[in-house]
């Protein structure tokens, strides 16, 4: 069972290291690493799966679990931005991050080696999890987005245009436009997530990592009222959002 | 093979000469079947572009004196301005041709397409038979070989172009941008002009003379702004192309920050094409601001121009390697 989880995460590492080959060497886009992500989202599901059943609900109890829903979130939101964006780069950053997420599930402790069957099924809690961990794998490609937006910007601003990864990047509005619409779809899900939450049966400390995923939320939601209302330098709200992200995934510590 | 290649191109001869030997796109087909109305001519293509005249005849005589001196006299041959290739120089020649090796600007695209049409007008005027329709559908042949194994093409090759690949890193689609000139000269027409061919939304031009102004955006249909207001649409504008002869900068930082948050912070592209420059130096250093210069987009030109002379030898090769073929498969039948 674990293996399924190595081969996903060598197959996203894989995919990464295709992607970052192709633009050192200015080649034609690769579409290996699109393959190999489909390969590796196939292992994700069906170690999902296998410890869904052992589960006997969503596995969303230990942080491998978490971790692992995570990279498999990214990995769907990935598939579904559109085809031109996704071949080009975005799959050469988001593969090293999905990589990293399912690596970092197999640290010893990280998962539940005897995972038991909740007891008890709160279904407000099982949706919660599931809906705020499929808003984090949004936020995530927004924040992978955002990086993208770095890399150009600072490109363009040194007036270096002759990389293969100059080239390659998507133009300003496209990665600017990903970054929001992500953004969009994983605070629109979040919000589900906390709707959720604040109905299920809340322990203190479960009360504590509501709060925490409400203020995250609160920051995103400013983050795009000013970005829509007053408008925001695009390099700024790309900061933004990858700082947020990191800051947001201290949710999950205090669970 | 009984061929002879005779032209001139923009490095044998000037602009002037050039012209007198210059044949109308649809003249091409009946001066080519003209041509073959000489006794000792087969067939022939003629190909005219703004930088070349060039025609390929070919003949079953195996020796090419007559045919030489009979097309000579016919073109007006004159030996300081004309080239001359025969047999597998010919041949050779043309696929130069084709796959812009012997262009003005080294792996442009455009003479492929110009030798195609020529060749079909002068297939339509049966002036081709059995050598030069081969002949031409094996440079074509190899005339893709050359841009698709190689990168002859890549990279940019005018000020214009890295200026408008530019504005398309940072707008994508430029048919919702507007660009503002300031200056109504020569070089931003010409970089205007290119950013229109690509569809940009809507073109402003200012210009210290007003009526100068208003006559180039009358030739680009663009709307005319006074000197003095510019500041008032920028706003609405996407991209800058700055090319005056102030000796001051014309843009500067206290012109651009007031407008900032009225554009809400969109990306402003600015080109100075100016010499001394028009814009401030520091305006590069505003966040959404992407400055490039003159300087900057010339050193962009000449990697580009580099790059392209790298893969010469490399397409030679193919080309060498293909003539060969051709050669000796020509060998084979006769034998």
């Amino acid at each position: 069972m674990i293996l399924s989880l190595l081969i996903a995460a060598i197959l996203s590492g894989l995919a990464g290291v295709i992607g970052v080959r192709a633009v050192l060497a200015d080649q034609q886009r690769s579409r290996w690493t699109l393959f190999l992500m489909v390969l590796s989202f196939g292992c994700q599901m069906f170690w999902l799966g296998l410890r869904g059943e052992e589960r006997a609900g969503c596995p969303l109890l230990d942080n491998g679990e978490i971790l692992v829903f995570l990279a498999w979130s990214v990995s769907l939101f990935y598939f579904i931005v559109g085809s031109t964006y996704r071949v080009t780069l975005l799959g050469m950053f988001s593969a090293p991050v999905v990589s990293a997420m399912l690596l970092s599930a197999l640290i010893p402790g990280m998962l539940d080696t005897d995972p038991q069957p909740i007891q008890n099924v709160d279904y407000w809690g099982e949706m919660h999890s599931a809906v705020s961990v499929l808003s984090y794998g949004a936020l995530a490609l927004g924040a992978v987005s955002a990086v993208m937006f770095l890399v150009l910007d600072k490109r363009l601003k040194a007036q270096d245009m002759n990389s293969g990864l100059f080239k390659k990047l998507p133009a300003v509005p496209t990665l600017i436009g990903s970054v929001i619409r992500l953004t969009v779809i994983g605070v629109f899900f979040l919000t589900v997530g906390l709707a959720c939450g604040f109905k299920m049966q809340i322990s203190e400390a479960g009360k504590l990592h509501l709060y925490a995923g409400a203020f995250v939320w609160l920051l995103y939601v400013l983050l795009l009222g000013v970005w829509f209302v007053r408008g925001m330098v695009p390099r700024k709200m790309s900061l933004f959002m990858v700082v947020l992200f990191v800051v947001s995934l201290s949710v999950f510590a205090v669970l | 093979m009984n061929l002879i290649c005779l032209g001139l191109n923009h490095e044998s001869a000037p602009v002037e000469v050039r012209e007198n030997f210059s044949i109308p796109m649809e003249e091409l087909g009946e001066r080519s079947h003209a041509l073959t109305g000489l006794t000792s001519v087969d067939e022939a293509v003629f190909i005219s572009t703004c930088n070349r005249t060039e025609v390929y005849v070919a003949t079953s005589d195996a020796s090419l004196q007559n045919i030489e001196q009979e097309v000579k006299e016919k073109l007006g041959f004159d030996a300081s301005y004309f080239y001359e290739f025969k047999a597998e120089e010919a041949i050779a020649h043309l696929c130069r041709v084709v796959s812009g090796l012997d262009s003005m600007v080294l792996g442009e695209t455009e003479i492929f397409g110009q030798v195609k049409k020529a060749y079909q007008y002068a297939h339509e005027a049966s002036a081709t038979g059995g050598i030069l329709n081969k002949l031409f559908q094996k440079s074509f042949g190899i005339g893709k070989r050359v841009r698709t194994e190689t990168t002859i093409q890549s990279g940019q090759t005018s000020v214009g172009s890295v200026a408008l690949d530019l504005a398309e890193k940072i707008f994508d689609d430029l048919k919702n941008s507007t660009v503002m000139v300031i200056g109504a000269g020569e070089m931003s027409r010409i970089t205007v002009q290119s950013m229109i061919l690509r569809g940009v939304k809507k073109v402003i031009v200012t210009n210290r003379s007003f009526e100068n102004a208003q006559a180039l955006a009358d030739e680009v249909g663009g709307e005319a702004v006074r000197f003095d207001e510019w500041a008032k649409v920028m706003p609405e504008v996407d991209v800058v192309i700055s090319s005056t002869g102030a000796t001051e900068p014309v843009v500067k930082v206290s012109d651009i920050e007031p407008l900032r948050k009225k554009r809400k912070y969109r990306p402003l592209f600015l080109i100075d094409i100016a010499m001394p420059r028009d814009i401030e130096h520091a305006v590069g250093e505003i966040e959404e601001v992407y400055l490039y210069d003159l300087d900057t987009l010339q050193k962009q030109v000449e990697v580009g121009q580099a790059k392209r002379q790298q893969q010469v030898t490399e397409c030679e090769k193919i080309i060498g390697d293909e003539v060969q073929k051709m050669g000796n498969q020509q060998r084979n039948n006769s034998e």
